[in-house]
């Protein structure tokens, strides 16, 4: 949900006045909102605002689209980003006055940056893109943008559209590169890797991964190291699982990764040899770590026959009474699912 | 019912392995924060401050928005429904002057080529179309003046269909977004208002099912590739954005009221629901955030996703997921069930989060402290709030009573498909409360109405619009218990 912002933003008003205050603007009738003077819950709206709403009103009315309208909606605009009415017109003008769209896009990269959390900024981009056809300077602006709020979903959603709309090889080349700077960045950051998701295996086939089973190696690979250097990491753990699910490979496939992240403390023995199919937990890790424990006893349920519900269930168990405790009724409700199946 | 323990251990903190980013730092403030509203042992049972949320509401209501809300002027059907339903949950009726000020209110955002705008004069829009006619449901009524028969729904129907996608989306407004916040008002809409057709729902089960993220929960939005002559292809279809506690909602609402139509959709979609109910339990916080639920993975929680994904679990219940007693044993070797409680999630909990950190001091509801109260957040609270305190379900018995009085309608349009509405009427309606299956943290005093896990309306209003547009008398009401 949007938060309520001031309108802070200084706009043309502030130098030019009122619009009821314009000669230029005296051909048009201003329409008030309400007929009735005491509507319910009314707003208190800035008398700018009013002003302007006034006028767009008035505009909508006779439906025209020129120049000035382009003006006019830039304030409402600015006084209030999700305005999208005022948004659907200007689109609209642009179109027909056939605006030159460099100028439009110029604006909206300093719209984007104070209104940020708003979807119709980059929603008018898409639609600007869509005509323009010119997408390789975005991910640069879109880089930018994620540097001032790097979980922003407008924005990630916006570049996973450019990418999959404009499917250009160039485009695509550098997302892994990028996702690996945002990781390096916060390595906790779920947005970066739903990207990596997204990029690797939901947008098709290019170059250079075709091969599928380097591709979940490597994939496999990138995911345990990151989850050795934060082991209670449940994006990673979630991408891990992602990778398995995607790929219809059994969860056994990790098993020997995932255990020592399980165990009750760390086994300080083998931590000097490197094994990069298995990377130990970091020395910091705070052990058992729930989500091995869920993934552990997946791979029991899995291995079906009263053994393996037997060996799941005391995982759950130990999640419902000690690691997880705020999920004991799911890790319960887990319990008596998997029973069923041994019981029928 | 009281939740004071004599000795509270200090709950553990989010683990950091060491290694602080960006995201655990956040979390670690917000801890801190909410660590402060753990209360001392031997404190009072927390207590719903129901007269000082009633005092924020109708101050709103009758004195209105301060001039920050202006931020929501194209959203003014929804400032309405937050304001209204948060006194239908409250179990609070408007008087007549101030219902009609209403109604008046809303019927000026209706546009003249169908659906509502956010306000006189703004385009129509999908989400505060949902609004709008939600908001009827509560204050309105038929006759001149009313509100139901002032709704001219042949244009919203045409207007929803100008937005319909090849993909079986809809844009949210025209040349605006698709998103399944979209789809879900449209279909709420079509739902109360008898609009829903095959044509109209064409495809959009398998959007919805798109929308889906390996995490379980669903974004906002997927993308379609076209063959070269415009045949949709099945795959690549990848979900924009990540897993979200808001579309999730929106999405699995949508599955709900697209059941009766499954059957006749081409492609048998289906969701992943079992990845869908560990996501769901996931969003759940840990004893340090007061078990309140957050939105999305390594996200801070927030009192608005007590509704978004505390509400989801009864729409899970729909199919199956969790929930009935019906497939549980009635005896296990752990002995160690609660037998008043078979939710999935945490429901005590999620009441400690909304009554603890949710609410303002000086009225309405919140994000989480230390925010300010605002319309949004204080319905989506109690909301949440009636979600974790009754067991709503979809009751068997109640759905054949609906059915077995259906009265067809003979001047329905052939294409309405008689059969498909009757059964969009009674999996409406079906939903009830189950009796002796509430759990209310504070005592009594904090009982709140229950809501509608589809609508968000109360049963009531929900049953009044609905009979209404569907031209049916409801069978009356039995008691109910969870076997039905
Ligand atoms: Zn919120």
């Amino acid at each position: 949900m949007p938060t309520l912002t001031s309108s802070s933003t200084s706009s043309l008003g502030d130098v030019l006045g009122l619009y009821s205050q314009r000669q230029e603007w005296s051909d048009v009738t201003p329409l008030p909102q309400y007929e009735e003077a005491n509507p319910a819950a009314p707003i208190f709206y800035s008398e700018e605002y009013k002003d302007a709403t006034d006028y767009f009103r008035g505009i909508v009315r006779t439906g025209e689209k020129s120049q000035r309208v382009l003006e006019l909606t830039e304030t409402i605009i600015r006084l209030n980003p999700a305005h999208y009415s005022a948004w659907q017109y200007r689109y609209e003008t642009l179109l027909a006055i056939n605006a030159p769209l460099d100028v439009e896009l110029k604006l909206m990269d300093e719209l984007a940056v104070s209104f940020l959390k708003t979807y119709q900024v980059w929603h008018h981009r898409r639609l600007l893109l869509t005509i323009t056809r010119n997408p390789a300077p975005e991910l640069a602006f879109i880089a930018a943008s994620l540097k001032v709020d790097a979980k922003n979903y407008h924005t990630w959603s916006y570049r996973q559209w450019l990418l999959a709309f404009f499917n250009d090889d160039d485009l695509w080349a550098g997302e892994l590169d990028f996702v690996d700077a945002m990781l390096a960045q916060d390595v906790r950051n779920n947005s970066a890797w739903h990207h990596r998701f997204f990029v690797v295996f939901q947008s098709g086939l290019r170059e250079g991964e075709t091969d599928r089973g380097r591709v979940i190696r490597r994939e496999l690979t990138y995911v345990k190291q990151n989850i050795s250097l934060v082991a209670s990491n449940p994006s990673a753990w979630n991408y891990l699982r992602g990778i398995l699910d995607a790929n219809h490979l059994p969860y056994t496939r990790v098993e020997e990764f995932v255990k020592p992240y399980a165990a009750s403390t760390q086994d300080t023995s083998t931590t000097d040899l490197v094994d990069l199919e298995n990377p130990p937990p970091p020395r910091g890790a705070e052990l058992p770590c729930a989500p091995a424990i869920e993934f552990l006893a997946d791979i029991f349920e899995k291995e079906g026959g009263k053994d393996g519900v037997r060996k799941a269930s005391e995982l759950w168990r130990s999640l419902a009474d000690e690691y997880d405790k705020i999920r004991k009724k799911y890790w319960e409700y887990r319990i008596r699912e998997a029973l069923q199946t041994v019981q029928e | 019912m009281t939740t004071a323990n004599p000795n509270p251990p200090t709950p553990r903190p989010t683990p950091t392995d060491g290694f602080p980013t960006a995201t655990s730092q956040t979390q670690a403030e917000t801890e801190a924060i909410l660590l402060k509203h753990i209360p001392q042992a031997g404190a009072d049972a927390p207590v719903l401050a129901k007269s000082s949320h009633m005092q924020f509401l109708v101050r709103n209501l009758v004195q209105g928005f301060p001039a920050r809300y202006m931020s929501q002027d194209a959203s003014q059907p929804w400032l309405l429904f937050w304001t209204i339903q948060a006194f239908s949950i409250l179990q609070v009726g408007l008087d007549p002057g101030n219902k009609q000020r209403v109604i008046d209110k809303t019927m000026a955002a209706q546009h003249p080529d169908g659906g509502f705008g956010g306000g006189p004069r703004q385009a129509a829009h999908l989400l505060p179309t949902y609004a709008a006619v939600c908001t009827l449901a509560i204050v309105g009524r038929s006759g001149p003046g009313g509100g139901w028969d002032q709704i001219d729904r042949e244009k919203m129907y045409k207007f929803f269909m100008s937005l319909k996608q090849p993909d079986g989306s809809f844009l949210v407004a025209h040349h605006a977004e698709v998103d399944v916040r979209g789809i879900y008002c449209l279909l709420v809409t079509a739902t109360l208002l008898d609009l829903l057709t095959p044509e109209l729902v064409a495809g959009t089960a398998s959007f919805i099912a798109s929308c889906q993220t390996y995490e379980g929960g669903f974004s906002s939005s997927s993308q379609s590739y076209y063959t070269t002559d415009n045949v949709l292809l099945s795959t690549p279809r990848p979900p924009l954005g990540e897993a979200h506690g808001g579309y999730t909602f929106c999405a699995l609402a949508s599955w709900v009221l697209l059941h009766p139509f499954m059957e006749v959709e081409k492609d048998k979609p289906t969701i992943d629901a079992r990845n869908l109910l560990r996501w769901l339990v996931n969003m759940q916080g840990t004893e340090i955030e007061l078990g309140g639920f957050k939105g999305r993975t390594n996200k801070l929680v927030d009192g608005c996703y007590s509704w978004w994904c505390g509400g989801a679990f009864s729409l899970l219940e729909a199919f199956g997921v969790g929930g009935s007693r019906e497939h549980i044993p009635s005896s296990t070797s752990e002995g160690e069930w609660d037998d008043a409680d078979d939710s999935l999630f945490n429901r005590k909990a999620l009441q400690e989060y909304i009554l603890l950190a949710g609410q303002h001091p000086a009225g309405g509801l919140r994000d989480k402290p230390p925010k300010n109260s605002d319309a949004y957040h204080t319905l989506y609270c109690l909301s949440g709030l009636s979600a974790a305190q009754h067991h709503i379900f979809l009751s068997s018995a109640r759905r054949d009573a609906i059915l077995d009085a259906w009265v067809a309608n003979p001047a329905a349009s052939p294409d309405l498909a008689d059969d498909i509405r009757k059964h969009v009427f009674a999996d409406s309606l079906s939903w009830t409360e189950e009796e002796g299956g509430s759990l209310i943290v504070g005592g009594k005093d904090n009982r709140v109405n229950a809501t509608h896990p589809v609508f968000n309306l109360t049963i009531t209003h929900t049953e009044g619009l609905m009979s209404y547009f569907y031209k049916q008398t409801l069978p009356p009401r039995v008691k109910a218990s969870s076997n039905s």
